[in-house]
């Protein structure tokens, strides 16, 4: 028993306590249960992140049990702890535990809390299963745990149908990734004969060049491996493609929103990319694609983020396209890059999503922008946490000086896509800068129209419901008697409230990650020499050479993503602050680019009329005309009609007369002996 | 001497025997004494079990009385599982039949006459010495049937069993005597040597005929009208007992007629075995569906469970009868538990219940009876993990092992449809209003003989198989 | 197979007497109901007894105690006829034929005490 089993098996205990127990042990024990749970294995993970950092700790594998033995397969469940390990296990530990701290105070009045807090901690044991993974195995069990989690907290106000269908999107989509994923794995047995990572890693470099046999054609043995283990990761990493789920899972409660689908489960896909790297360095062209979905990924989800209006679907894209980052990073060989911009947007993303949970909280869940403004006085600190969370993920800083955690890892990728040889990473340098400049512009967007300006409640239909709700308080001496005639202010009479303590201190501890992570970090995860020594005790790749060239690139490329974050923050502050129409007029006059954007490039109408619609008139094709019509009438309803005739007849038969009985008992016997005597 | 080693063969009848004389005295002079007199049956079966319990583990076998008899591993398995199902009987009918003032003294004296005879059917070896048994058994039983006499439905299922119980004996005996006019023989075994040579005619006919009359006797299909009508009448315990023992005996019997003296005439008797179990199994199941009595609705899940029961005997193999034996011995254990589940039903004025709609909603006023309800229903209907789905598992085994696989699958599909009754039994107790007319239960007799027959069907069941399947084996084996 | 020619006359003979007695019942009715009118009343269909009006049902009950009394007397009756071929061959089954029939005797007694005992015997 290390303390690396107390992370990961604390949290399932937690869980099952709270889960199982919670009808005895009552709402606030389980609460306190997952949340000290979680704190505890943060607590202890952070020394295990600090010991690689400062090369005191070598990786190992902590044996948990046999798992399954069975003919050639043969693995065990085990517990690997390296440097890649240990970013996630104080990225997980850390997020989860404020969130579950966080959720004290955003779930207070809602009847289930037990049930979310044993889900997220449910959730928490299954990503760590899938960080700690020794075997893809491992890994696809903590990747499927964490889907189901996902599933189950997305769609956790089950009374909510958007909610309900927003899960059995997430979980569908993913199938297709995990689809990949498994043949990926199938595949990697077949090839190598184990599932061990560390021993497919080896064995890889042998099987260069070699050729195999797919759907009938010849293809490159490697780049199918790594594409199909790719989808895998684009599926759960919500890429190109694969990405629809992500903004709708929104539908789950923030705190979910915040560690699931900005921190981390959807960071498993770049984890995994990163864990495999070896295996990805073999095929360029898987790496060529790799580059490619994520470069396209971050350009889309920009510009979707660009014109939504919902504050938590912006930050959603926003997480989208950060994770394309990561991935043309790991794309153009600088997976140490990819891990360092995972590490810091797991903290000014979580800060984001848990910013806008405050926001969506003092304002009686509005969560659209447009019936914000003026927020700044009211929930000051939250306005200050979202403008740290804001000026990281925007990069702001100073070349050679310093800044925000988002400056050092995003300038890290594009100075790196840019330094690399791969085929594509002028592509991947030419977008990654236009996205900064979109970033900026949508999260300034952001920030505007919330905080800035003048209040625009009034319209809000969760406004006045909260104003109609306290009228009828008025005789309780509510603190907000107030009537609704006389405000010509836009507040419609509502006074948004500070969140409490519970909201507070997580921001505040995030907020300082979302300031200090880059700055104190960057050493370990990017630089050459320090970077170098941190990764060797990981399965990492580490592009000692890239990561000198990273930075030898010319003065323009390292000031280009400043110039670009200044733009948008500059094109924004004209549009939101300065012109109040400029919007509008922009949107018309490119009318037919805002309807693009606006509708997320049509993907989900595409989708829509290739797979959903066909499946649907198939499910009812076989629904109506092979279930009902074939099958159910011959079959069940049939049988049943027919067992349901044969009853009357029976009971009819059994009349109660003796003179019947014997009469049955004698035509039996007499088709007996005339059976006997045809026969013979 | 010879006669002396017979008698010592036949120790559990003559320890029978003379017990019910005895009592049958004591009976006499105290009619009150029903109690007693039980108390003393029980006894006696208890030491006549122990008598056979100890020759169990042997594949011994041994005639008695120039061949008359036998005493074999297969017949005191049997006689143990009879002895065991007649206590049982004995012992939870006091209460009921003193509520209907019928606990008379002569109600133990003829279920141990019963068992008497039915010790005799299972180890006959001769048709004169399996008629005699079965008569014995079975004028018992009409009696036993019609035993409330101030109840006009116990009167008419005794009328009615013993009007057909007769049109049975007699197409046994005009089987038999066909039998014993072609083969020259009564004897199993003289019969078994005449039947290995081409048969006529005449004595196939006879085997139609006995195998008919036999089949009366173990309820099968077409020859089950009498079962539903003498359940529903007959008392509570006095059913029970008519599903459990008898029928253990019937169906001994019936195997070793058809192996030891039918068994190279196989294309025969297989081909109305099999269309007997099969109508036994549909007719069971879809009888029973529109039943409003709940002992009428044992009386057809008895029907339905011969049926599966017949399948082990289509096999002729000893699989198969090792199978049979399995499911016969579950059988009674489920069987008796839902009587015994029945008896429970009394409504606060002391008046037995039985029908569907006194069980509604049974879960809430009364969960542990209708969790061992349940448990009995589940298992009859042969789901896992329950110990009735052992049973109907090993014969199908059988039935597939020997080629029989179009049976076994049919057998299969109609349990399905029989397990729609068993499953509504418990839709009704768990998902209907509550009716709530069931008072609780004051005998803990009851209770107790629930609680135990319960937990033998549970998965615990599942540990006696070691031990019954080494009994059942030994016992199929002195068959061939 | 068995000949089972020899019993066709028989068989015939059979045939032949269902077919002339149907014909004796079915014909004169079949006839009337054609030929004759058929207007049934009260009177016509009441029971004929000599010309008098019935007295009582045709069916009378009889004392349940005849039954017993006949039960009972049949079943000594029947049981005392082994006595006959057992006495013929006792020469020949000795000492156990002997008391294997005392045995039997026996249990008769017993019966014959429960049956005394329990009144079945008594008329009143």
């Amino acid at each position: 028993m290390t303390s690396i089993h107390i992370i990961v098996f604390l949290p399932l205990l937690a869980a099952l306590v709270a889960g199982l127990g919670q009808r005895f042990i009552g709402a606030v024990a389980s609460k306190t249960i997952t949340t000290a749970g979680l704190f505890t294995a943060s607590l202890l993970s952070w020394p295990i992140f600090i010991g690689f950092l400062n090369g005191s700790e070598t990786a190992y594998v902590a044996p948990v049990m046999n798992w399954v033995q069975s003919g050639d397969l043969s693995f065990d469940w085990e517990l690997r702890v390296d440097a890649l390990t240990a970013v996630m296990l104080v990225v997980i530990t850390t997020v989860s535990a404020l969130v579950h701290l966080y959720s004290w105070g955003y779930m207070e009045e809602d009847p289930d809390q037990p049930r979310f807090f044993a889900y997220l901690s449910l959730f928490t044991f299954a990503m760590l299963m899938l960080v700690t993974a020794n075997n893809l195995v491992q890994m696809f069990f903590g990747w499927e745990g964490v889907g189901l989690a996902s599933y189950l907290l997305i769609g956790f106000w089950y009374k909510k149908p958007s909610a309900n269908a927003a899960a059995i999107k997430a979980f569908v989509v993913n199938r297709v990734g995990d689809l990949g994923f498994m043949l990926g794995i199938f595949g990697v047995f077949w090839l190598f004969g184990t599932v061990s990572i560390p021993d497919i890693l080896a064995a890889a470099p042998d099987k260069v060049g070699s050729s195999i046999g797919f759907l009938g054609f010849r293809v490159d043995t490697m780049s199918l491996l790594c594409i199909l283990l790719f989808i895998g990761a684009m599926g759960k990493s919500a890429q190109l493609g694969l990405h629809t789920w992500l903004p709708d899972a929104m539908e789950g409660p923030t705190p979910v929103s915040a560690l699931i689908h900005a921190a981390t489960m959807v960071t498993a896909g770049v984890f995994m990319v990163c864990r495999l790297s070896p295996l990805f360095e073999t095929s360029q062209f898987a790496l060529d694609v790799v580059t490619i979905v994520g470069a396209t990924t971050a350009i889309f989800a920009a510009t979707v983020g660009l014109v939504q209006t919902d504050i938590k679907r912006v930050i959603a894209y926003s997480t989208c396209s950060q994770l394309g980052y990561m991935f043309f990073a790991a794309g153009t060989g600088a997976y140490g890059a990819a891990m360092f911009h995972l590490f810091t947007h797991a903290f000014f993303k979580a800060l984001l999503f848990l910013g806008a949970g405050s926001v969506i909280h003092a304002m009686h869940h509005e969560q659209d922008m447009r019936y914000y403004g003026g927020l700044r006085k009211h929930i000051p600190l939250t306005f200050w946490a979202m403008m740290a969370g804001t000026l990281a993920i925007t990069g702001v800083g100073i070349v050679g000086v310093g800044g925000f955690a988002g400056f050092y890892s995003k300038d890290a990728i594009i100075e790196a896509a840019f330094a690399s040889h791969s085929t594509f990473h002028m592509y991947a340098f030419g977008i990654g800068v236009l996205a900064a400049l979109l970033t900026s512009f949508y999260s300034w967007r952001l920030m505007f129209l919330t905080f800035f300006g003048t209040p625009r409640w009034a319209q809000s239909e969760h406004i006045q419901h909260a104003m109609h709700d306290h009228g009828d308080h008025d005789e309780h001496g509510h603190d907000h008697a107030h009537t609704h005639a006389g405000h010509d202010d836009g507040t419609a009479g509502y006074h948004p409230h500070e969140s409490p303590l519970p909201m507070l201190i997580p921001l505040g501890v995030l907020t300082l990650g979302a300031i200090f992570a880059g700055f104190v970090f960057h050493g370990g995860f990017i630089e050459a020499e320090t970077g170098k020594a941190f990764w060797a005790n990981s399965t990492l790749f580490f592009n000692e050479h890239l990561m000198h060239a990273m930075h030898e690139v010319p003065m323009w490329v390292k000031l280009s993503s400043t110039v670009a974050m200044l733009t948008g923050l500059l094109v924004a502050y004209v549009m939101y602050q300065l012109s109040k129409d400029a919007p509008q007029r922009l949107a018309s006059a490119f009318a037919p680019l805002y309807r693009f954007f606006l509708n997320k490039w049509y993907f989900d109408e595409l989708y829509d009329a290739v797979f959903v619609r066909p499946a649907f008139w198939f499910g009812r094709l076989f629904w109506k005309q092979g279930d009902i019509g074939i099958i159910d009438r011959f079959g069940p309803n049939g049988s049943a009609a027919v067992v349901s005739f044969g009853s009357k007849l029976a009971v009819k038969m059994q009349s109660g007369y003796l003179y019947t009985y014997a009469l049955v008992m004698l035509l039996g016997l007499v088709t007996a002996v005339s059976w006997m005597m045809v026969r013979t | 001497m010879e006669l002396n080693a017979s008698l010592s063969l036949v120790r559990p009848e003559i320890i029978l025997s003379f017990s019910a004389l005895a009592l049958l005295l004591l009976a006499a002079w105290k009619d009150q004494a029903g109690r007693l007199i039980s108390i003393l049956a029980v006894a006696a079966l208890g030491a006549a079990a122990a008598f056979t319990a100890s020759a169990l583990g042997s594949g011994a076998s041994a005639p008695a009385f120039d061949g008359l008899m036998v005493n074999d591993a297969f017949g005191n398995f049997s006689k143990l599982l009879i002895y065991i199902a007649a206590a049982v009987s004995l012992t939870i009918a006091p209460r009921f039949l003193e509520k209907a003032g019928a606990m008379r003294a002569e109600y133990p004296v003829l279920i141990v006459l019963s068992c008497i005879g039915m010790g005799i059917m299972v180890s006959a070896t001769d048709l004169i010495s399996l008629y005699i048994g079965l008569e014995l058994q079975s004028l018992s039983a009409y009696v036993l049937a019609s035993f409330v006499r101030s109840d006009g439905r116990s009167a008419e299922a005794g009328l009615k069993y013993f009007v057909l119980g007769g049109l049975a004996s007699g197409m046994l005996l005009f089987g038999a005597s066909l039998v014993y006019g072609f083969a020259g023989s009564t004897s199993f075994a003289a019969i078994g040597l005449a039947m290995d040579k081409e048969v006529g005619l005449g004595l196939i006919f006879g085997i139609v005929f006995i195998l008919s009359g036999l089949a009366f006797k173990i309820s099968a299909a077409p020859f089950h009208m009498w079962t539903p009508d003498v359940y529903e009448g007959a008392p509570t315990p006095v059913t029970a007992f008519f599903a459990s023992a008898p029928k253990v005996a019937a169906i001994a019997l019936l195997m070793r007629v058809v192996l030891e003296a039918f068994g190279s005439q196989v294309l025969v008797w297989q081909q109305i075995i099999i269309a007997v179990a099969l109508m036994s199994i549909i007719i069971g199941a879809v009888g029973a569906i529109g039943q409003q009595n709940l002992k009428r609705l044992m009386a057809y899940s008895s029907i339905n469970n011969v049926g599966f029961i017949l399948i082990g005997l289509a096999t002729g193999t000893e699989q198969g009868i090792a199978a049979m034996l399995v499911y016969l011995t579950i059988y009674v254990a489920m069987t008796l538990g839902g009587f015994v589940c029945l008896m429970q039903l009394k409504d606060k004025d002391g008046n037995y219940r039985e029908e569907f709609a006194d069980i509604a909603g049974l879960s809430k006023t009364r969960p542990a009876l209708a969790a061992a309800f349940a448990i009995f229903m589940f298992s009859l209907a042969g789901i896992p993990p329950l110990f009735g789905f052992w049973g109907k598992l090993v014969v199908f085994n059988a039935a597939v092992a020997a080629g029989l696989l179009p049976l076994a699958v049919i057998g299969i599909a109609a349990s399905v449809i029989g397990a729609f009754y068993y499953l509504k039994v418990v839709k009704v107790m768990y998902f209907d209003d509550a009716a709530d007319v069931i008072a609780d239960s004051d005998d803990k007799v009851l209770v107790w003989t629930g609680g135990i027959l319960a937990a033998a069907n549970s998965p615990l069941g599942y540990f006696a198989i070691p031990v019954l399947g080494v009994w059942t084996a030994v016992a199929a084996k002195a068959l061939f | 197979m068995t000949d089972l020619s020899q019993y066709l006359p028989i068989l015939l003979f059979l045939v032949v007497a269902l077919a002339l007695s149907s014909a004796f019942v079915f014909l004169p009715m079949g006839v009337s109901r054609l030929t004759g009118t058929y207007k049934p009343t009260e009177a016509k269909l009441a029971e004929y007894e000599c010309g008098f009006p019935a007295f009582e049902d045709s069916r009378s009950q009889f004392d349940v105690r005849f039954y017993l009394v006949a039960i009972l007397f049949i079943i000594f009756d029947l049981e005392a006829a082994f006595l006959f071929p057992w006495a013929v061959s006792l020469g020949e089954t000795g000492w156990i034929g002997w008391g294997t029939m005392m045995l039997f005797l026996f249990e008769l007694v017993i019966g014959f005490i429960y049956a005394w005992k329990v009144g079945a015997l008594e008329w009143e």
